[in-house]
């Protein structure tokens, strides 16, 4: 029998892709349990019910690892999980250096699936030491006896079907003087799952639920009954004012000796309230340097392996500055999306409607060949078939890009921890502040947001925030405040990186650029103040004297400005010295449906993404000017310099004798420029699709599409063309409007 | 009845065994010349749809054209390969050439002929022309038994790595 | 074709089971099977009366209701009380498999388990339960 590992094939690449992606899930989500716990911490409250959930996270990536041969991560998990079950299990506590290193976890997690992904390279040896750092922790005790639990009118067989968990969770509710009911519901199997969470939403202020147990025979198929366990320190009357239904039956379990009442507590373990904005990571005590941070001495278990585990790690080479570990990419391993199914509902309505249209054709067709419609008959159904059909078609599209859409809350999540990261490497403490997470747009598009955003918040820490002192000094609050606002503007999307640090001195940085070789001395006293602020964005550009990790090493913005201006983007900065910076980075919405404006140009047909048209007018070209070398029309008293298309492009030949043109004024940014197309031919929804890597060099088309019978229009790139027409042209505008004013 | 079988397979196995040998080359005229590239690299052969062009774009692109939804980039092979230009005529082909990794490259010839197995002995390396030889050129195919037919053998790779 | 009913809250780790089950190579050692895969207890509750399943295999970490309340519902139940059943714990969880063998499961594997384990130990029950004694071990003569 032939050997091969866990169902090859077909199946087996599909239970891989399924595996990469329910691991990316279950990495995230315990990113985000790990802030929340955090959270919960720093306000004194231990939230039983969220390390539950992050163990149960850890113990299902463990079975996934081990069954996908991922030895890594199976390994990091095994250890892992014993640190996690001691934690829930209450035989060790949860100090800031345990926290610590399952941060460090989370973080080695996304490592390693990215390079079980075929992206980045397997993180062996911080895995080694981190096991090393949990393997201090982990602790075995023996159980206590389940004595306590005796105590209770509790059906004997209960504790037979309570797993080890379950049992432990009873035995520190009862400990801690919590009464125990039964909730008794009876529930339809339809529609359980829902039914479910209701209950359990209005249970949970109240108490803790311990497990639920199935009674009766399940003789009856659509109904089940259900013993609810819950811990509370509420009385009977208040749950069963809270919980209330017709089939909902609440006792509490009495006590079989006739004890005294609870002790008094010294924890409240209340469970976590639901959904909060993004929560502020911190450190430790800012006022001890990381590294000593790890000695801080704490109850319970012997102090954490070396200090070199905290914060961040050492280069192998050892000698040089502390950097954290080598950058790596927040973008997803897997390319799925998590759809409400209620959006592919609404799709298959619209299938429906496309399959009756059809039908409709088939009949037209069945009636020209029978009786021979007349023709005009034939052409008024057609119409009207054609209307419907393509009144659904773009349903169907609409309805397709709607799946596509993800809230952006996705990628602002791993930022979260990003920022927790990054502020503890730089010893600053930074509140990252979210508005706007639910604001959806395309899975593509936040996959590739993910990194620029990482470099600018990184950029935002290092260079922006001041250190506490200094921010004491001059009276702002000592936490800094990065705040990310995202919210929909027409067709665009906009996601704002704001700080309150100290700012960008114009002066300062055109001295670094000058010195870093980014732009000459003569260049540099052309700049407008906006323009120097956009220099951040060129290539090789820093202002540290030294680089401290790549926020230094003039990698970063650059390639974040790119990548944003590949998924169809700009970038714009603004700051003021002493207040802080902002970066608004506007997006389409989506990246492959757009709106265009159809012009010609030398008989040949463009495409002009509406999203950066303003408007668009007819030319009157008395109203040209020619302001040194370049043309600038005046459009209500207000100077617009345009930009001949034919002449750019190289066109030649018209369709037919112009006697007027049109100027199509598109915007990027703060910039705009009219084109000059011959004709405006119309709007039209388009699928616009990527022109091949050949032509990488050709610059200024963002694309093409069919326009139908194999006709293709190439997609203009505004921002791209804008910045190539009039960067510099703005250089030698300003020269010699310097040497007029100087003469 | 049992012989005649017999020598049926005994045929059928001489035949794959020759066929094993043997490379298939698809044959196609440009600027006069015959010219052939491995058919295992062509994915399609298509009347030429109208091709759209780039402006600013390389010399030897001749555009972009859509082939069932997909956009494919066409390059012009006889400018590629410095001959002379030609206009487009009924048998002008275009050529869908598929290296497997990387973007599928629309190629346009004036026509297409047949194709040929050669046999290794049947084809002479570059080399044999003297000298230094471009990339893209892969060697010389002589089929026998085909009146003196020359196929200037191309390699596909340079060809549709650089512009 | 046998019908195993599988009860595990993560979905590769469903894939991953029917992709073994469901393979030539468990059809040709042991019996052909069609996997039904249940995402939770609830789940599993629907799609019992929808039976009768030659196996069942379930996770006993799950949330809400656990595989051990699972197994105490199925060795209650009219139809599956006798039905052959499989408890996948974790590797510390000996108390948790203690439990389960005492509800009535017929065996156990414990997380992360091999494609071999899980094929015997399910293979094994679904030829007994058959009336077939004694199980293949060996490839049936001129196999793959």
């Amino acid at each position: 029998m032939a050997e091969s590992g866990g169902g090859r094939g077909d199946g087996g690449d599909k239970a891989r892709d399924e595996f990469l992606s329910e691991a990316q899930e279950l990495v995230d989500g315990l990113g985000r349990d790990l802030l929340h716990l955090e959270e919960g911490l720093k306000r004194g409250r231990l939230d039983a019910e969220l390390i539950n959930d992050i163990f149960r996270a850890v113990h299902t990536l463990k079975g996934l690892s081990g069954l996908f041969g991922a030895t890594r991560m199976a390994g990091l998990s095994h250890e892992l999980e014993d640190v996690l079950d001691d934690l829930r299990l209450g035989r060790i506590e949860l100090t800031s250096a345990v926290l610590d290193l399952l941060f460090q976890a989370v973080a080695l997690y996304a490592r390693i699936l990215a390079s079980e992904g075929g992206n980045g390279v397997d993180p062996a040896v911080e895995v080694e030491q981190l096991l090393v750092a949990l393997g201090q922790f982990s602790q075995r005790r023996a159980g206590s006896a389940a004595g306590v639990v005796s105590q209770y009118e509790l059906d004997p067989g209960l504790l037979g079907v309570l797993t080890e968990y379950e049992e432990h969770r009873l035995r520190t509710n009862i400990q801690q003087g919590q009464g125990l009911y039964r909730i008794r519901v009876r529930f339809s199997l339809a529609t359980i799952d829902s039914a479910l969470d209701d209950l359990k939403a209005k249970a949970r202020p109240h108490g803790e639920i311990i497990t639920y147990l199935p009674t009766g025979t399940g003789a009856d198929i659509d109904t089940i009954e259900l013993e609810i366990l819950i811990a509370s320190r509420a009385s009977v009357e208040v749950l069963r004012g809270a919980i209330t239904g017709s089939d909902v039956r609440i006792d509490e379990v009495r006590r079989r000796t006739g004890s005294s009442g609870p002790p008094d507590l010294r924890v409240s373990l209340q469970p976590a309230t639901v959904a909060q904005p993004i929560v502020p990571p911190a450190g430790e005590d800012p006022s001890l340097p990381p590294h000593e941070a790890a000695k801080v001495p704490t109850q319970g278990p012997p102090p954490p392996g070396p200090p070199s585990l905290l914060p961040s790690l050492p280069l192998p080479g050892g000698a040089g500055p502390v950097l954290g570990p080598p950058e790596m990419s927040l973008r997803s391993v897997s390319q799925t999306v998590r759809v409400d199914i209620r959006k592919l509902d609404r799709l298959m309505t619209v299938v429906g409607e496309l399959a009756i249209v059809r039908t409709a054709i088939s009949n037209l067709t069945d009636l020209v060949r029978r009786r021979g419609i007349d023709g005009r008959e034939l052409a008024i159904e057609l119409a009207r078939l054609n209307r419907t059909f393509d009144r659904h078609l773009s349903q169907m599209q609409s309805g397709i890009l709607e799946v596509r859409m993800v809230p952006l809350g996705q990628a602002f999540d791993k930022l979260a921890r990003v920022v927790r990261q990054i502020s503890r490497e730089h010893g600053k403490e930074v509140n990252l502040v979210v508005t706007g997470a639910e604001t959806e747009i395309d899975k593509l598009i936040v996959e590739e947001l993910s990194d620029p955003l990482m470099h600018m918040i990184r950029n935002a820490i290092d260079h922006g925030t001041e250190p506490r002192e200094e921010r004491r000094a001059v009276g702002k609050p000592p936490v800094g405040t990065i705040a990310l606002n995202a919210f929909q503007k027409g067709n665009q999307v906009v996601i704002e990186v704001e700080d309150d640090g100290r700012g960008m001195d114009p002066v300062v940085l055109l001295e670094a650029a000058v010195r870093r070789g980014v732009v000459t001395r003569e260049e540099a006293k052309e700049l407008a103040p906006h323009e120097v602020l956009a220099l951040v964005f060129r290539a090789g550009f820093t202002t540290k004297k030294v680089a401290t990790d790549l926020s230094g090493r003039g990698v970063g913005l650059d390639v974040a400005k790119t990548n944003i201006g590949k998924i169809g983007g700009v970038v714009d900065i603004t700051s003021e010295v002493g207040i802080g910076t902002k970066m608004t980075i506007t997006l389409p919405i989506t990246l492959a449906i757009i709106n265009v404006l159809l012009v010609e140009i030398g008989a040949r047909l463009f495409a002009v993404p509406l999203a950066s048209v303003k408007e668009a007018i007819a030319l009157d070209e008395s109203q040209v000017r020619t302001v040194d070398s370049r043309e600038v029309l005046t459009v209500r008293g207000a100077s617009l310099p345009i930009c001949r298309l034919a002449r750019l492009f190289g066109i030649r030949g018209h369709a037919r004798e112009r006697q007027r043109a049109f100027v199509v004024v598109a915007e990027a940014g703060t910039r705009s420029l009219g084109f000059v197309v011959d004709e405006l031919v119309g709007q039209q929804d388009i699928v616009i699709k990527a022109l091949g890597k050949s032509l990488k060099s050709v610059r200024g088309f963002a694309g093409a599409t069919e326009l139908g019978d194999q006709r293709v229009a190439l997609v203009i790139d505004v921002a791209a063309l804008i910045e190539e027409v009039l960067l510099p042209a703005e250089t030698r505008f300003l020269a010699s409007a310097a040497e007029g004013a100087r003469n | 009845m049992v012989a005649l079988v017999r020598a049926r397979e005994r045929r059928a196995v001489r035949r794959a065994g020759e066929a094993g040998r043997r490379v298939e080359y698809l044959a196609f005229v440009l600027a006069g010349e015959t010219y052939a590239v491995q058919i295992a690299h062509i994915a399609e052969i298509l009347r030429p749809p109208p091709i759209t062009e780039v402006p600013r774009a390389p010399a030897t692109m001749l555009g972009v054209t859509s082939v069932r939804g997909k956009l494919v980039t066409v390059i012009s092979l006889r400018r590629r390969l410095a001959l002379p230009e030609a206009a487009v005529d009924r048998r002008s082909r275009i050529l869908l050439a598929d290296l497997g990794k990387g973007e599928q490259l629309g190629l346009l010839v004036d026509e297409v002929q047949q194709v040929w197995r050669l046999a290794p002995e049947e084809m002479e390396a570059a080399s044999v022309l003297g000298g230094e030889q471009p990339a893209h050129l892969a060697g010389i195919g002589r089929p026998s038994g085909a009146d003196g037919t020359v196929l200037i053998l191309l390699e596909l790779r340079p060809i549709l790595e650089s512009p | 074709m046998r019908r195993v009913l599988v009860v595990e809250d993560s979905v590769s780790a469903r894939a991953y089971v029917r992709a073994v089950l469901e393979s030539p190579e468990f059809s040709a050692a042991y019996v052909p099977c069609e996997v039904v895969e249940a995402h939770s207890g609830f789940d599993a509750m629907r799609l019992l009366p929808r039976g009768p399943y030659d196996l069942i295999v379930t996770d006993i970490n799950m949330a809400d209701i656990n595989g051990l309340e699972l197994a105490h519902f199925i060795r209650n139940s009219e139809r599956h009380r006798t039905t052959p059943l499989v408890i996948i714990s974790t590797l510390r969880g000996e108390l948790d498999v203690e439990r389960g063998m005492a509800l009535g499961a017929d065996a156990y594997l414990a997380k992360p388990f091999t494609r071999e384990e899980l094929s015997e130990t399910c293979g094994r029950l679904l030829l007994l339960t058959a009336g077939v004694v004694e199980h293949r071990s060996d490839p049936p003569a001129g196999g793959p």
